[in-house]
């Protein structure tokens, strides 16, 4: 059986592909993008830090503005469910350690689904 | 005749297109980086190269819609091109009277820019009421004087004995057009697909005149919008710059090879 020509033409091959690859990748983005955002948040000999305040702030065009905030629990960890950017910064809060470095998390795709590779982290240790 | 040293001629033209692709591999290298252009000395190799800066572009303006406009009107006007002009080329192959009159006033129209003939074309495309539309923005290149040419030089080198054959068998002047020249003339079109596509693409100042709504803005005008954002965010800007080139350049590269034989063809005789 011969296939036909304009089935190997590059005029078919390359936008089909690119409607594939395209189609794959929205496809990827539609089933993870829950706008879920999770770390946790350690001291500064790296032990987990319950209670503390992590704020999510979102890019705008010149600053960012605060999104969302939550609480870590007791084994230092949060979670956040609601995040809509695809630029979006992490920072936590708590009694006696002060603010934690400003995290810059970049995602591929808007409210994709991440979880944080390296702690947030404070400078100061709790006592 | 030998040619001798056909590696130093090869040398050189590997060395003259380096040069030339050094503007393309800036834009790129600085559209995954979030380098300060004007920093010296200048680094050959992106600092820490990411793909960020497209995220951003696609979602800090509707980059999707600019893209779907800019599709739209690129293949209307590839569509216009590709018919229109290969009806004006068949009948400039044709001898009638004040012929040459006609080939003197295309020949002629070519001199003036277009920006000199911009505002009876807004007049003209105000009066049909295709103002902020898509057929209004491809209206201006639905037709173009170069392509028509291009069309005429091809069809003239198809022999005429074959258009004298389908003649005789009752074959109608339309399906000549259709059936027998156009099926030769892969190159010519190629050529028009190309030029057509590429200089929609990257229309500015018709768009600009005629669009009155954001959300029918093309990416060449989308470009302009997004430097009025982002004045600091060179990264981002060569992003869309590269976003806006990749399509454009993806249609030159498949069709290349019948683009330069539609634009060499009737350069030799024989």
């Amino acid at each position: 059986m011969t296939r036909p020509a304009w089935l190997l033409s590059r005029w078919t091959i390359v936008p089909g592909t690119t409607l594939l690859l395209v189609a794959g990748w929205a496809l990827y983005a539609e089933t993870h993008n829950d706008g879920i955002i999770a770390g946790i948040v350690v001291d500064g000999r790296g032990r987990a830090v319950p209670g503390a305040t992590v704020l999510l702030l979102e890019r705008g065009f010149v600053t960012h503005e605060e999104r969302g905030r939550t609480r870590t629990d007791a084994e230092g960890r949060f979670r956040f469910a609601s995040n809509n950017s695809h630029s979006v910064q992490l920072e936590a809060e708590a009694e006696g350690l002060g603010r934690s470095e400003r995290r810059i998390v970049r995602l591929w795709f808007r409210a994709q689904n991440t979880e944080l590779a390296e702690p947030l982290r404070f400078k100061e240790a709790r006592p | 005749m030998r040619r001798r040293f056909p590696w130093l001629r090869h040398a050189v033209l590997v060395l003259v297109s380096l040069l030339m692709l050094i503007p393309f591999y800036w834009v790129l290298k600085t559209s995954v980086a979030n380098e300060n252009i004007y920093a010296y000395p200048p680094r050959l190799l992106p600092a820490e190269p990411h793909l960020f800066n497209f995220v951003d572009v696609w979602y800090l303006i509707p980059f999707p819609r600019y893209m779907l406009n800019s599709i739209i009107v690129s293949a209307l006007a590839v569509a216009g091109n590709v018919v229109f002009n290969a009806m004006a080329g068949y009948a400039l192959t044709k001898h009638f009277p004040g012929r040459r009159w006609i080939m003197a006033l295309y020949l002629s129209c070519m001199l003036i820019p277009f920006q000199a003939t911009i505002i009876p074309a807004y007049l003209v495309t105000g009066r049909l009421g295709l103002l902020n539309s898509y057929l209004g923005l491809a209206l201006p290149l639905l037709s173009t004087i170069v392509c028509i040419f291009i069309y005429k030089a091809a069809f003239e080198a198809v022999p005429k004995s074959l258009i004298d054959a389908a003649r005789i068998d009752g074959v109608g002047e339309w399906r000549i057009v259709w059936r027998i020249l156009m099926p030769l003339s892969k190159p010519a079109i190629a050529s028009n697909v190309i030029l057509s596509f590429i200089w929609s693409w990257n229309a500015f100042l018709w768009p600009l005149l005629i669009v009155r709504d954001t959300q029918m803005q093309t990416l060449p005008l989308g470009l302009a919008r997004f430097l009025s954002y982002l004045e600091d965010t060179t990264g981002a800007l060569y992003a869309f710059a590269v976003m806006v080139l990749v399509p454009s350049i993806v249609v030159f590269l498949m069709a290349q090879k019948e683009f330069i034989r539609g634009l060499t063809s009737g350069a030799t005789k024989g």
